[in-house]
């Protein structure tokens, strides 16, 4: 046995290996030929699918950028993306707190209607709520987004945030006050800074959907002036359906900033995803 | 007043916490979401409501042809699209997390690797995948016919047998990185001497994963399975992009959220039939209390097991 | 190079300034053809020219989306001024429910409009006319002339030379017709090219909008049939291929042949430039029955109820309407104008009106059973899908076809 051990051991490693590998493979592959194809002219698409392009020039790109005003786009999507995460943020977050750390009458009832929005595509309201946003007067308006977006995302950040306060221990709390801070400052100097990677989670998992989102945009904006990303590409393709090789360079180019942003920290990424769904 | 101030010396924290959430959260989802669903109850012509119609709607979607059809084919593909999506990630995807629990060299990329199609626009996936998947220029069909495999290829985003599947599949290529990054989180926190202890008792590997690893990591399956219930039965992006509104091939890939959609706002790409708002509102409410009901036995069934545990 | 660019820019700048600081009156044009944006922009301009008081931004939404928005914003009081409406049952539940200002009676160049081609933009709950037409289409066979002439194959009269054609094609290593079946629409568009001349063009299509008879009609089934038959000619894997994937093969002359829309041309044009293409109506069994082929009116162009420029608005309405305007869509876009008077300048095109003259008969499904749910289109074109795939029986397809339509058809009920 001790002999066959090492032997043994070292097959383990190859085949474990290799399981790994293909599936990296078959998770990395289509998203390298995306990248590729983006290189390509159209009927060297059909011709060629997957292989190298011919050229690695960058006119497509540049095509794209100008044409389809991308750098108007990247300015709307990361404002309405930013400012959607702050305002979600610093109102989840204490409504998280109070629905964690106290007991109160309505605390079960309140509890249950943030949650019961998890389950509801909030697409089923658009009518109402475009009827809303014009008595407000936000029509064409980030506003509108922004305000959307918080909405919809106040569920599961309620739901995260309050998962993660309750894990905090409770002698905290009681030294705070020991100490004479009152509810809000033990809430913003004690429990909020200990709470970041819950605050990172929420904006993870929130920030990859907004980014991505394509028909709230469609609704409530009616001018080029505030078009995020995917709307404008959306647009786009609709111009351009038929010439892949430009459809392609779009798609890559809209998938590009956040996957430079995946590549960079995708650890912390990874880390705050998994750490929101563990501790429920 | 002085019952006011001391409500507000006690529960006033409380208040602040809680209204701009609420103001938001209320007004801007609650709210639409609430008066559309009682719109169900209405009778509407095109864009006019019209007479209270009390549940008239709800016979339509459920007794009334090709309503009722379309109604429990979309139910039963989204039912499919769970206990599918379901079976990959509890059984390839718990296994390769335990297997990148073992922290060896390089495993930090295959980690990245496996949650990159995450981030993926769902649009941008549905037109991927139409591409590498087109019978006649696809990479896949090219692919099978370079190796000698001409006979596999098929159009199985066309095929009524193969389409939903192929559907399924491409989701959980988009998806599946999720649920390995939490199961090997948790895979990763549970201690090491739980592990040891079992091998002292001379357990094999499969025992010390059946149980040691697979009961810790229970509240983790059951969190992942909720979220992913309450996903798939709103999944709606990848069949629109990659199959239309209206779930081609006749209706094989429809899902509830389609229907919905379809039913509300007609397809235009069928004939732009007029939006019936009251039957979508229907359909959205049983959408709601299907979607409703079992997520909320499956919270229940996990916070009680936890506390147990 | 740079120093000029800016300048003309900064001129441009100035003169847009100037424009607008004049202008008393900024209309909003919504449509879903994203395709012809820079067409739109040109004929906006021509219009502009005329009328320098008025500015008219147009902005294309998804076609898929377009629908969704447009109604969401009318129904909210919202919206553009001015609407590109689709035609028949789209429109009609819009001009049904108020929102859209009744046109006949307040631009006289509509009365010079062919009257079938007004239906396209009618209520008839009050026979009021609510939009423009802007297009006619036309439904036949596409084939590509020159790869017609290379293997000598000439356009069939027959229904057994057209299997010839198909066969000799085939035979040549390309598909014979491009067409697939994964886009459910494109179904419809099939049996629009290869119905008409089977069921019989307009007497069946008068009698079964009459209620003298329905969908169960040997005439109809036997039409299904021959779609049916060509399974064999259509693309290899055809329940995969799509919508774009069918015009890259035809494009890209990996197909000879392909059933589609006049808007193909246009399509075609951009793809492959040095394509020619050839059209003709799918024949009979033998030539001296008579072939037809299907037309529609695309959509129209109307004006939102609620617009606050009403006045600005009906000027712009009357230049869509006018000849000058018809002329110059029809020269840029290549698609067949609904303007009277209107003469192609393409060859191809050409072609299609005369073949319409002729032989055309309204779009059966399209035309006249889009006005409830489930409407023909819909049925026709998932059942058809389902036959071609192989996986339902044709009698079972026209059987529903014929249930779901009598759910709101009253001469079926």
């Amino acid at each position: 046995m001790a002999a066959s051990s090492p032997a043994s051991r070292a097959f383990t490693r190859v085949v474990v290996y290799l399981i790994l590998g293909t599936m990296a493979a078959v998770f990395l592959y289509p998203v390298v030929l995306m990248l590729l194809t983006a290189f390509k002219t159209t009927p060297e698409i059909f011709r060629n699918p997957f292989g190298l392009p011919a050229s690695w020039g960058l006119e497509t790109f540049a095509n794209v950028w100008r044409r389809a005003n991308f750098g108007l786009y990247l300015r709307n999507s990361l404002l309405i993306t930013g400012a959607s995460a702050l305002l979600l943020l610093a109102t989840a977050a204490p409504a998280a707190y109070a629905l964690a750390r106290y007991t109160f009458r309505l605390r079960g009832a309140l509890f249950l209607f943030f949650l019961a929005g998890i389950m509801i595509p909030i697409r089923l309201g658009i009518l109402p709520l475009y009827l809303l946003m014009r008595d407000l007067n936000l029509i064409d308006s980030p506003l509108a987004l922004i305000l959307t977006y918080t909405a919809s995302g106040m569920p599961m950040s309620v739901f995260l945030l309050s998962v993660f306060f309750r894990n905090l221990p409770r002698e905290l709390e009681d030294a705070a006050r020991i100490d004479g801070c009152t509810e809000a400052q033990t809430f913003w100097r004690i429990m909020l800074p200990l709470v970041r990677p819950g605050l990172a989670t929420v904006v993870i998992v929130n920030v990859v959907p907004w980014w991505n989102d394509f028909f709230f945009p469609l609704l409530f904006l009616t001018s080029d002036t505030w078009k995020t990303i995917p709307l404008g590409m959306q647009v786009f393709f609709g111009q351009h359906l038929v010439d892949w090789s430009l459809v392609f360079s779009g798609m890559t180019l809209a998938s590009l900033p956040l996957l430079i942003i995946y590549l960079l920290m995708s650890r912390q990424f990874i880390a705050g995803l998994t750490a929101g769904a563990v501790k429920g | 007043m002085r019952d006011a101030r001391r409500w507000w010396g006690k529960h006033g924290h409380l208040f602040v916490f809680l209204t701009p959430a609420l103001l938001i959260y209320g007004l801007f989802m609650a709210y639409p979401l609430v008066s559309s669903l009682t719109y169900s109850l209405y009778e509407w012509d095109g864009y006019v409501r019209k007479g209270f119609t009390g549940l008239a709607n709800f016979a339509t979607v459920l007794t009334r042809w090709p309503y009722q059809e379309r109604f429990w084919g979309a139910l039963s593909h989204n039912a499919l699209f769970f206990v599918l999506t379901f079976a990959i990630q509890t059984t390839l995807g718990l296994f390769v997390a335990v297997l990148l629990a073992r922290k060896w060299r390089g495993f930090a990329f295959f980690q990245a690797a496996y949650f990159l199609p995450h981030t993926l626009s769902l649009v941008v996936v549905g037109f991927l995948w139409r591409m590498l998947l087109n019978p006649t220029w696809g990479a896949v069909a090219q692919g099978l016919r370079r190796v000698g495999l001409d006979g596999w290829v098929q159009p199985w985003l066309g095929q009524s047998d193969s389409a939903l599947v192929t559907i399924i599949l491409v989701n959980a290529w988009a998806w599946l990185g999720f649920p390995i990054l939490v199961y090997l989180a948790a895979v990763q926190a549970i201690p090491r001497e739980f592990h040891e202890a079992a091998v002292v008792d001379g357990a094999s590997p499969w025992q010390d994963f059946r149980f040691v690893t697979f009961p810790l990591l229970l509240p983790s399956i059951a969190m992942v399975t909720i979220l992913t219930f309450i996903w798939d039965f709103n999944a709606f992006e990848l069949v629109f992009v990659m199959q239309g509104a209206s779930g081609s091939p006749n209706y094989a890939t429809d899902l509830l959220a389609t229907f919905f959609y379809r039913t509300a706002f007609g397809d235009p790409t069928t004939g732009g039939e007029p939006g019936q708002i009251g039957v979508a509102a229907a359909i959205g409410v049983l959408m709601l209390v299907i979607i409703g009901i079992v997520s909320a036995f499956g919270v229940r069934f996990t916070t009680r097991s936890q506390t147990e545990f | 190079m740079m120093p000029r660019t800016l300048r003309t820019f900064a001129l441009t700048l100035a003169v847009a300034f100037l424009a607008s600081a004049l202008a008393q009156t900024n209309l909003t044009f919504w449509s879903w053809r994203t395709e012809d944006v820079a067409a739109y922009e040109q004929f906006i301009a021509a219009f502009q020219a005329e009328n320098p008081d008025i500015t008219v931004s147009f902005t294309p939404y998804l076609n898929t989306e377009y629908n969704t928005i447009l109604s969401t914003a009318l129904q909210g009081g919202g919206g553009p001024d001015i609407v590109h409406l689709r035609a028949y049952g789209g429109m009609e539940s819009l001009a049904q429910a108020g929102l859209l200002v009744r046109l006949d009676g307040q631009v006289a160049a509509l009365e010079g409009f062919d009257p079938g081609v007004l239906l396209g933009a009618t209520n008839r709950a009050d026979g009021g006319v609510y939009g423009v037409p802007f297009a006619l289409q036309t439904v036949q066979v596409l084939y590509n002339i020159d790869m017609f002439e290379r293997l000598g194959l000439e356009e069939p009269t027959t229904w057994a030379e057209l299997l010839a054609v198909g066969d000799a094609l085939k035979a040549s290593g390309v598909n014979a017709f491009a067409n697939g079946t994964k886009d459910g629409w494109t179904n419809e568009t099939l049996f629009g090219a290869v119905g008409p001349t089977f069921y019989g063009g307009t007497p069946f299509f008068e009698a079964i909008t009459a209620g003298e008879t329905d969908f169960t009609d040997p005439r109809f089934t036997a039409a299904l049939e021959r779609m049916v038959a060509l399974r064999p000619y259509l693309a290899d894997n055809y329940t995969g291929i799509g919508y774009t994937d069918m015009q890259t093969l035809f494009a890209f002359e990996q197909a000879g042949m392909m059933a589609a829309g006049s808007y193909e041309l246009g399509n075609m044009a951009s793809l492959n430039p040095l394509l020619r293409i050839g059209s003709f109506a799918v024949p009979a069994d033998d030539a001296a029955t008579p072939s037809a082929i299907s037309f529609y009116v695309d959509g129209s162009y109307g004006i939102n109820a609620n617009s606050p420029h009403q006045e600005a608005a009906l000027r712009f309405i009357e230049f869509l309407a006018s000849q000058e305007y018809g002329q110059m869509f029809t020269d840029t876009l290549q698609q067949i104008s609904a303007v009277p008077g209107t003469a192609p300048t393409s060859e191809a095109l050409a072609g299609m009106v005369e073949m319409m003259n002729e032989q055309g008969t309204p779009y059966l499904m399209l035309t006249a059973f889009r006005f409830g749910t489930p409407s023909g289109s819909t049925l026709l074109q998932n059942e058809m899908q389902a036959v071609m795939a192989g996986d339902k029986d044709l009698a079972e397809a026209v059987v529903n076809i014929q249930r779901g339509v009598a759910e709101w058809f009253a001469p079926f009920q």
